[in-house]
């Protein structure tokens, strides 16, 4: 790995989550696994529901858990992410976010409610955000 | 005695009074320190949305945008309403304010012969159209107060499902503008059509660019991301400006028990006097009965 590092900023609609100096970062968009490293390409792709996964500076990892997302890769070597909802793993409560998945499933399982695509959003977002809060191993292939 | 009977009627009303200010004063502080939390998401909502637009305009240069569905203009034939008030009361002139302009706007749609449908965030303003007998076509409840993006994103869709289904044509968003802690003005903005002039200006995304989706798809998504955050800003400003009415009105409500219980004790300590004098007199007289 190299010392080189790009500024990077993760904004959600609420707010600023994250700014800093990154060495890698990794996200998931909606036609794969994508991986940025300094000097990436000017880029501007849309992101799945995921993790999002960084290398800063100083060696630190962060873990966000993304949801409706869009990263935009600057000619200036800019790397900002933009979400609607954006978490950092110590901000997620975990257990809220087992217990809205489990009701997710339990309403999958019997049909309740809305229409199956919105209940499957739902409990794939929840399941990101409990694997990024309990620092499971992110494979990204499931 | 007369007296005695009055003076505690009386101070009974001053404790009274004075335990009302007590909890106006406690609602005009929490209001006070909400204000400026709420201010402060306002602000924190504007670096994700000043960025979609960004993106947005930047791939308008060179792409299509007004054949979006959500930019498409048809002849106005049903028009939504979706007004913002608040759940709770003691908020001053707040949900009356916003609910004049929402009516305004439901007289001038109708007047011009166009079917309305009603949204309304936030109890007051379900009650006030359920009393009047025009029922709104959803209510959000427990949104008002410190909405959150989810929550956005959920009536945004609701508007936009609608209007790409062509079932509306045209959506008013009606809000309290939060001007500054002493001025909060309603206003209305139109939400959909989302107008092609609002993606001008942009600084061309240099097309060398990976694009990932294609552009085109990438505006698909972005545009209700557009349209979400300004239902969300919205949203904000009129939570802030709910804080501020509320703030306001319990300050005055403050004040003005102050003033009652002021005025209830010198009212009091007159007949207090009075009565002291009285049986002064009487004491006197009766010692110059007993004298003589």
């Amino acid at each position: 790995m190299s010392d080189k590092t790009m500024p990077v900023e993760v904004v959600s609609a609420e707010a600023h989550v994250l700014s800093g100096e990154a060495r890698e970062l990794y996200a998931r968009a909606v036609e794969g696994e994508i991986g940025i490293l300094p000097g990436h390409a000017p880029a501007l792709v849309a992101l799945d529901v995921g993790p999002l996964r960084l290398t800063m500076a100083d060696g630190t990892k962060e873990r966000i858990a993304v949801h409706r997302g869009v990263l935009f890769v600057g000619d200036d070597g800019k790397v900002i992410v933009l979400a609607d909802i954006a978490e950092r793993a110590e901000d997620i409560d975990l257990d809220r976010a087992k217990a809205k998945a489990q009701r997710a499933q339990e309403r999958i399982d019997t049909r309740a409610g809305a229409d199956l695509e919105t209940l499957l959003v739902s409990l794939r977002k929840q399941q990101v955000r409990i694997r990024v809060a309990s620092g499971t191993e992110i494979t990204h292939e499931e | 005695m007369a007296g005695s009977g009055q003076i505690r009627q009386l101070k009974r009303r001053i404790k009274s009074v004075q335990s009302t200010q007590k909890i106006t004063r406690a609602m005009e502080m929490i209001a006070a320190s909400r204000i400026i939390k709420a201010q402060g998401r306002v602000r924190a909502a504007r670096p994700y949305a000043e960025g979609i637009h960004d993106i947005i305009r930047g791939l308008a240069v060179s792409n299509e945008v007004r054949a979006h569905p959500l930019l498409v203009q048809r002849d106005i034939e049903r028009v939504g309403v979706l007004v913002n008030t608040s759940d709770r009361g003691l908020a001053g002139a707040y949900n009356a304010n916003v609910l004049k302009a929402a009516e305004r706007t439901i007289a001038e749609e109708e007047g011009k012969g166009r079917t309305v449908d009603l949204y309304v965030v936030g109890k007051k303003g379900a009650a006030y159209f359920a009393y009047r007998g025009r029922r709104a076509l959803q209510v959000w409840e427990g949104v008002a107060d410190t909405p959150h993006i989810d929550e956005a994103g959920d009536i945004a869709e609701t508007m936009m499902a609608r209007y790409r289904r062509a079932e509306l044509d045209r959506v008013w968003l009606v809000y309290t503008d939060f001007k500054s802690s002493l001025t909060q003005i309603p206003v209305r903005m139109e939400l959909l059509p989302v107008k092609p002039t609002e993606f001008e200006g942009g600084r061309e995304i240099d097309p060398e660019f990976i694009f990932e989706p294609a552009q085109d798809e990438l505006l698909n998504t972005l545009i209700p991301r557009y349209v979400e955050a300004k239902v969300f800003h919205g949203l904000l400003e009129s939570s802030a400006s709910e804080h501020a009415s509320r703030q306001r009105a319990m300050k005055a409500a403050t004040d003005n028990a102050k003033e009652v219980a002021a005025k209830l004790s010198r009212i009091m300590n007159q007949a207090r006097q009075e009565q002291i004098t009285t049986e002064i007199s009487e004491i006197v007289g009766g010692a110059e009965a007993l004298g003589d």
